[in-house]
């Protein structure tokens, strides 16, 4: 049995069951080759496909901002146009929050909750896999502008009624913008829901709310976040797009419409969406910490529960965004005072992250700088966040610099740095070879001073008087020297990223070998084979405690005796049942595709053909059921008998 | 990414594609040329600087340091609380975190192979100690907040638009609207009438008594703006279909800096003015001399201008990287202001003024731009009235001076693009400026892919036309 834990030749490397008689199509079986990447609904699959697309956009976005630093590396430049320079910004900002942090976050989730839950896959598979290409169909409507007359979206990220009228972005740039974001919204919302069932259904026997990893009960916050946050957004971009379709007149300020309603039902999402964006990465680092402090995480139970508070008072504090629009002294007093309300359970977890690295016995790995980078860095993106919590004060920091040096303390002294983290951590688990460790430290320190160069300068620009997207600025205003300084930092920037992934693809292919459990981890996914068996768990674990793995290296006897009791009493049942791979999610992938196209370019026989291929994947989605097949352990291949379904 | 470097490029040579006056290959080869030329010393100068001009950093025209009224004063004040309070936090919490990271590191190969540590789990004391300790600390700064909230929203007294009136009628406070557009700022005074019986309106530079609180209402003319002179005070957004307002007040007759704050377009981050601060008597002189229609150097010239080619921008020789609009030092500034408010020198020429009024009412110009007295009747566009009086002219962009006026008069899409002099407007009514329109508002082109140009300045023109507007007083 132990001998079966490390190996993972049961790995089926090819079909292993008649195809079976789907509907239209014959059930997928393929396991290797570009048929089992599109048709799979594999966990562990689906997420290094949502981390590639991710990295990948997040190299585009990282060009975008090379190129607007080098825009306003001297002042009065004309390297780029004042229009390009808006699609760029507009681009940049668009596509590291939707096509980078956010998918990268849900690479996470896809990779580890049922690893850390102890499940062999998540509640819905195919509804998973559905996600993937409704995510890739939203980030390609999103992007195809550039390849288009329109051009990319200039409307910023925010898209602020009513620049995205008709009046003001006659071409159809802003559709594209709506419709992308509308789709990858469709995307977050089955995702989510996917994953909030699956926390709350598949835990492991014992594995009680109570003893889940942090990170697992940040991606459950995060599902609800996203879950009550972005029906605010979809509406609104369904107005917008009627606005600019059909002549309602919600924002339409010529015939009575409301700008401000936008800023109002834009940052009720755009504000969680934040805490979707860090929550997650907050959980990377309760999961780091531990491991490299060798104790547990202090306060556990203050961690989580500050989590959930972050994620409440996340839909009060909205109009923040907002104090600068005239809301009145009630109103502005009453957000401010929320604002600073947050900034406790965020700090509570600044506490506890220090309290577990007191008395620990700390290994200065590369995840563990990272961690430790993103602590500090993340402090001050805090301590700058309660300085635009004084409304007054902010009224002078509001679309200035300061803001663009706050949030990206926040977003990559943050969230990026935490998710270089993770990448680096949980690498070898997915891919059983470690990242290099001297590069990657060489890749944590040109990327620290890179960034802090970058970024801190530009809290002084704002203070100065530098307004945020502006595409230049005239030489006699004082900011020639940092702005200079700052476009040179983001190219050291740029090298330290270059490095940090040149290490990790060269790790792919060459780095060193290693076993189930390289950092002597706490949590299940470090139970299991590097890379993990299709069906994750030989034996569905039994949980005694908290940081479960480690209780069990800790008894081993017990946690053997768990073993042969799970094994013997799902071999009762037939054995591993895994779920059959399906073609349907990516259909409905490629009919939201034709769709969102379709409306974003006036066009509705390929919108009407585009909801019609989709309708008719989720109807024979349904139809042609999960199906499925049996692993048994010692045949060491699978036995495939479908049942389920018709 | 070879094919998103592509792609971009094309991005860059199609959005240029819409204003091809200028090779934009050119341009940009230019450019980088001038910065080979610079790219040493400008990084010697930025390295060896740096450090030396730290006071530099907080020192420009729009710094929020330099305050020089009671709402950004308050402004300032509630900002050092927030940043003693978050720099004590952050030497707090920052050592506790060097401590713990130097103490407990991994030291020697022994360290790192140590049996694990005992397994904590928390504490609770501690933990509610420092969360009520945070709610303390945060009190610090919601208490004056609050404070400065109602300070700052309004002018003292003045809350409800009946106080407000009467605060203004009384003298003991100014009332202001202003509005924005696609990219300029409207100034109106509503308790200013000019000769003709209408409110005095000017454009791009506000005009305001010092050491009296201005009371500004907030408007815009189409997308969102936001109104900010930082050494006066923060920014208010000016929002369709919501009046918004602000207040400030300059302590001293000065001269400031101000922005539009918030992204309206391609020319957001050109889109500036400026605000004057006038000791009362000569805030007094200012108005009487604002509300004359605009001074008459010179009758309409008889015949149109003769035809010519079109000139084109060259700004070869010139210093890229110098300032557009002058000085950034305000006492300077000002001085030159009070300069240009003087009367015209004695030796004009009028032959020339004369053409350029006529090439002004024969190109259309008058349709968008007012000159109150003579030809200009439109409102959509700034009132040229005293344009002859400004620092500025293109919205606060470049300094007001023959040779400026006629490189924007010659390729307007050049400084400001986009703009809707160069582009023409479809909204409310279909009008073209520089480039001829076809019937669905879309540039008109020619074979070869060019716009038609509605407007074509020789450049005898171009320098008739800054006559002109130069002797607009």
């Amino acid at each position: 049995m132990a001998d079966a834990l490390v190996k993972s030749e049961f790995l089926p490397k090819e079909a292993h069951a008649p195809a079976k008689a789907g509907l239209l199509f014959a059930r997928p079986t393929a396991k290797t080759g570009l048929m089992s990447w599109l048709t799979t609904v594999d966990h562990k699959k689906i997420g290094v496909l949502y981390a590639a697309f991710a990295i990948f956009f997040f190299l585009v976005g990282g060009v975008e901002a090379l190129l607007i630093r080098t825009q306003l590396m001297v002042p009065n430049n004309h390297f780029l146009g004042a229009h390009t320079y808006g699609e760029l910004f507009t681009m940049h900002g668009t596509t590291m929050i939707f096509l980078a942090v956010m998918p990268l976050n849900a690479a996470f989730f896809n990779l580890l909750i049922p690893l850390q839950i102890g499940a062999r896959d998540v509640a819905f598979p195919r509804l998973n896999a559905f996600s993937l290409w409704v995510f890739v169909a939203g980030a390609t409507v999103m992007n195809i502008g550039w390849l288009l007359p329109s051009g990319a979206p200039a409307v910023g990220w925010f898209g602020y009624a009513p620049l995205t009228s008709k009046l003001f972005t006659p071409d159809i740039s802003a559709d594209l913008w709506a419709m992308g974001l509308q789709i990858l919204g469709v995307s977050s919302i089955a995702a989510s829901l996917n994953f909030i069932v699956t926390i709350i259904n598949m835990r492991a026997p014992g594995l009680t709310m109570m003893r889940l990893p942090v990170f697992t009960w940040m991606a459950l916050f995060t599902s609800f976040l996203l879950v009550l946050a972005m029906p605010a957004i979809a509406i609104a971009l369904v107005e917008v797009i009627f606005d600019r379709h059909f002549n309602t007149m919600f924002f339409e300020a010529s015939r009575g419409g409301q700008p401000i309603l936008w800023q109002h039902l834009f940052w009720v999402f755009g504000h969680p969406e934040v805490y979707i964006l860090i929550l997650p990465p907050m959980g990377y680092i309760s999961e780091i910490l531990p491991t490299f402090s060798r104790k547990p995480l202090f306060g556990y139970a203050v961690v989580v529960f500050s989590g959930a508070t972050i994620g409440f008072i996340g839909f009060g504090v909205w109009s923040h965004h907002m104090f600068t629009t005239g809301l009145g002294a009630v109103a502005t007093a009453a957000f401010a005072l929320a604002t600073m309300a947050i900034a406790v359970p965020t700090g509570v977890k600044i506490f506890n992250w220090i309290g577990t690295l007191w008395g620990g016995h700390l290994q200065m790995r590369t995840p563990m700088l990272f961690a430790l980078g993103f602590i500090w860095m993340f402090m001050l993106g805090g301590f700058s966040g309660i300085m635009h919590a004084a409304a007054p004060a902010d009224a002078q920091q509001q679309d200035t610099y300061f803001v663009i040096a706050h949030f990206h303390y926040v977003l990559i002294g943050g969230a990026t740095f935490a998710l270089l983290a993770a990448i680096h951590y949980w690498f070898p688990k997915f891919f059983g070879r470690m990242v290099d460790e001297t590069w990657g430290k060489i890749s944590f320190w040109v990327i620290f001073v890179g960034f802090n160069c970058t970024f801190f300068p530009m809290h002084f620009l704002g203070l100065n008087g530098m307004p945020r997207r502006t595409w230049t600025y005239d030489s006699n205003m004082e900011w020639n020297g940092l702005n200079m300084f700052c476009t040179i930092s983001a190219y050291v920037l740029g090298l330290g990223i270059f490095i940090y992934f040149a290490t990790v693809v060269w790790s792919y292919f060459k780095g060193q070998k290693v076993g189930n459990d390289p950092w002597d981890g706490r949590t299940l996914e470090w139970s299991i084979p590097s890379p993990p068996p299709e069906h994750n768990f030989d034996a569905i674990p039994t949980v005694r405690a908290r940081d479960g793995w480690w209780h069990a290296k800790q008894n081993p006897a017990e946690a053997k005796k768990d073993a042969d009791a799970a094994i013997k009493a799902e071999a009762a049942h037939g054995g591993i049942h895994m779920p059959d791979q399906s073609w349907f999610p990516f259909f409905g992938g490629v009919g939201m595709l034709i769709a969102g196209l379709g409306f974003a370019n006036y066009f509705p026989p390929a919108s009407f053909t585009g909801l019609g291929i989709l309708v008719l994947s989720i109807y024979f989605w349904a139809l042609e059921g999960p199906g499925g097949y049996h692993i048994h352990l010692d045949q060491g291949a699978g036995e495939g008998h479908g049942h389920g379904g018709h | 990414m070879a094919g998103g470097l592509q792609t971009l490029r094309c991005a860059c040579v199609r959005a240029c594609a819409g204003r091809p006056q200028l090779n934009d290959i050119m341009r940009f080869s230019a450019f980088l040329r001038s910065l080979a030329r610079r790219a040493y010393p400008a990084l010697a100068v930025a390295l060896l600087a740096l450090p030396a001009s730290g006071a530099l950093w907080l020192e420009g025209p729009q710094s929020t340091f330099q305050t020089a009224g009671p709402v950004a004063k308050d402004q300032l004040h509630l900002f050092y609380i927030t940043l003693w309070v978050t720099l004590i936090l952050f030497v707090i919490t920052g050592s506790a975190l060097a401590v713990a990271t130097l103490k407990f590191r991994a030291k020697t190969e022994a360290d790192e192979h140590a049996a694990p540590p005992p397994q904590s789990h928390g504490n609770p004391v501690v933990e509610l100690g420092l969360t009520i300790g945070s709610i303390v600390c945060l009190l610090f700064i919601a208490v004056p907040t609050l404070h400065s909230i109602k300070y700052t929203y309004d002018v003292e007294n003045g809350e409800t638009p009946g106080k407000l009136a009467k605060l203004v009628e009384e003298g003991k406070a100014y009332r202001i609207k202003a509005t924005g557009y696609q990219w300029w700022f409207k100034f109106e005074y509503p308790t200013e009438k000019t000769a003709a019986g209408s409110d005095l309106v000017t454009a791009n530079e506000l005009v305001i008594p010092a050491g009296m609180p201005v009371h500004i209402d907030l408007r815009t003319g189409d997308v969102i703006h936001s109104f900010w002179v930082p050494k006066l005070g923060g920014k208010v957004d000016m929002i369709p279909n919501r009046p918004n307002h602000l207040w400030l007040q300059a302590d001293e007759p000065g001269y400031y800096f101000g922005q539009c704050a918030e992204y309206c377009g391609d020319s957001h981050s050109i889109m500036k003015f400026r605000v004057i601060a006038l000791a009362k008597d000569d805030f007094a002189k200012w108005l009487a001399a604002q509300k004359q229609p605009a001074r008459a150097a010179a009758p309409l010239a008889p015949t149109p201008a003769a035809k010519g080619t079109m000139a084109v921008l060259n700004l070869d020789g010139r210093d890229r990287l110098a300032p557009l609009a002058g000085t950034g030092d305000a006492s300077v500034a000002f001085t030159a202001w009070q300069a240009r408010q003087q009367p015209a020198p004695a030796q004009e020429n009028t032959a020339l003024i004369s053409a350029g009024r006529r090439l002004f009412r024969d190109n259309n110009c008058i349709m968008c731009h007012a000159i109150r007295g003579q030809e200009g009747i439109g409102t959509n566009a700034p009132d040229l009235t005293h344009v002859g009086a400004r620092s500025t002219i293109a919205a606060g962009l470049l300094e007001n001076n023959p040779e400026r006026m006629k490189d924007w008069l010659i390729e307007p899409d050049y400084w400001k693009p986009s703009n809707k002099m160069f582009h023409g407007i479809t909204y409310p009514v279909k009008m073209a400026g520089y480039l001829k329109l076809d019937e669905s508002g879309q540039p008109q082109m020619n074979p070869t892919g060019q716009p038609v140009r509605n407007i074509a300045l020789t450049d005898a023109d171009a320098t008739a036309l800054t006559a002109y507007l130069q002797s607009l007083k």
